[in-house]
């Protein structure tokens, strides 16, 4: 456990206590990450201001419930979650899936075009948000969020196996994706 | 057999790269990386690539701004709530309490006296004459709800310190508020109509006081 996290435990131990100033310094440092988070997932700004705000009123309301389980941050994220899927079901918005990726407008160009007009690192982060949801989400969790396999597992309420299997498609397809374009890299 | 289970030893190790870099492998899956990376020629150009896709996936995600005003809009809607629901009462949770609401800014503090207040009034409700953790609470409500009042608001720059002096030194107790214009319900500790008259004058002299009307006051007797 780093010393931050411990800081993160004891700022929600206080706010369990009523104490309004630390929920203030975790909205402060983890505010920007949840609402990446959910913006990512949902591809609204607006639906990720609204939850993201939400989120830390829910850990103002629920702090004495925490058991500290697992990492604060993982829990603001799986509030998070559970948060997008609740107003994305009541909205009936559809998560960006492959068709839906693929339909994105693009330009006159073609995919292999635009490729050819950018270098790697833009292609590759082009390729990143165009993964389905499910895949992107994995990737964020790990590279962007930090989380570890279990974690990312308790943020989705998915198994580890699952976690390793969806990490493992979405690197497969970002491959595949920049080998289509030019850009071999050896694997998969 | 499921696709994990299919997985050749180099999909095992590019499915954990992701969580090598992030410091978050542990055990025997960290041994295993570090000795593919250390036994492999291929590996380290397969970590390079990995390190790109950190990359591309941080600036991905830092592309995205949050507003500018969130924390304010979000102070603001925290103010209007009423806070968890407390752990159970310790020996100084009253003076915790108290602590709190003078080294906060008046409005906020007004809002968690009126939440202080609830509580004990749902307290007594709960557990009507009884004994709560170490601090008794029989009648509260009751007196409380007998006592004479009047309505008062403060100026919006009053300082905490100088309110709860005063309402400290002079039996004043707050009974209900603030509502959305400021107003709070004040006990007055007066048994007389000319006490009540009194005790008016005096929040009303106050520096800090903005409004006051009167409430219900003592039926003089005899």
């Amino acid at each position: 456990m780093t010393a931050a996290t411990e800081t993160d435990r004891a700022l929600v131990d206080r706010v369990a206590k009523g104490d309004r100033a630390a929920v203030r310094l975790l909205f402060m440092r983890h505010h920007a990450r949840v609402y990446r988070f959910v913006a990512r997932q949902t591809g609204s700004e607006m639906m990720a201001d609204d939850i993201a705000n939400e989120v830390f009123l829910e850990l103002w309301r629920q702090a004495p419930g925490f058991e500290g389980r697992s990492e604060v941050s993982t829990w603001l994220l799986g509030i998070a979650r559970f948060k997008a899927l609740s107003l994305l079901r009541k909205r009936k918005e559809n998560w960006i899936d492959d068709e839906a990726a693929a339909a994105v407008p693009d330009g006159a160009d073609t995919p292999e075009v635009v490729t050819m007009k950018e270098d790697k690192a833009a292609a590759l982060r082009r390729f990143v948000d165009a993964l389905p949801e499910e895949h992107r989400t994995v990737i964020d969790l790990a590279y962007y969020h930090g989380q570890s396999v279990t974690e990312i597992g308790e943020v989705l309420g998915i198994p580890v196996a699952t976690v390793k299997t969806r990490m493992f498609y979405a690197r497969k397809k970002l491959g595949e994706a920049l080998k289509a374009a030019g850009y071999d890299r050896g694997w998969p | 057999m499921s696709a994990a289970e299919k997985m050749s030893r180099r999909d095992e190790m590019e499915t954990l790269l992701p969580f090598y870099l992030n410091g978050s492998l542990e055990g025997s899956e960290l041994e295993a990386v570090e000795e593919w990376l250390a036994s492999d020629p291929a590996a380290l150009a397969a970590l390079g690539e990995a390190e790109a896709e950190f990359s591309s996936a941080t600036a991905a995600n830092e592309a995205i701004r949050p507003p500018a005003d969130a924390f304010s809009r979000f102070a603001k809607a925290l103010d209007a709530e009423a806070g968890p629901v407390r752990r159970p009462a310790s020996s100084s949770w009253l003076a915790q309490a108290w602590g709190r609401f003078m080294a906060v800014p008046a409005g906020v503090a007004w809002a968690a006296a009126a939440v202080l207040l609830a509580l004990i009034i749902v307290q007594s409700l709960v557990n009507p004459g009884g004994k709560s953790g170490n601090f008794e609470i029989a009648g509260a409500q009751d007196d409380l709800a007998k006592m004479p009042f009047a309505l008062v608001r403060f100026k919006p720059d009053a300082k905490m310190s100088d309110i709860a002096g005063f309402l400290g030194s002079n039996g004043l107790k707050i009974i209900d508020g603030p509502t959305a214009d400021g107003v709070f319900r004040l006990g007055i500790p007066a048994a007389t109509a000319a006490d009540y008259a009194k005790q008016l004058g005096l929040i009303a002299a106050q520096p800090f006081t903005d409004t006051v009307i009167e409430g219900r006051k003592p039926v003089d007797g005899g």
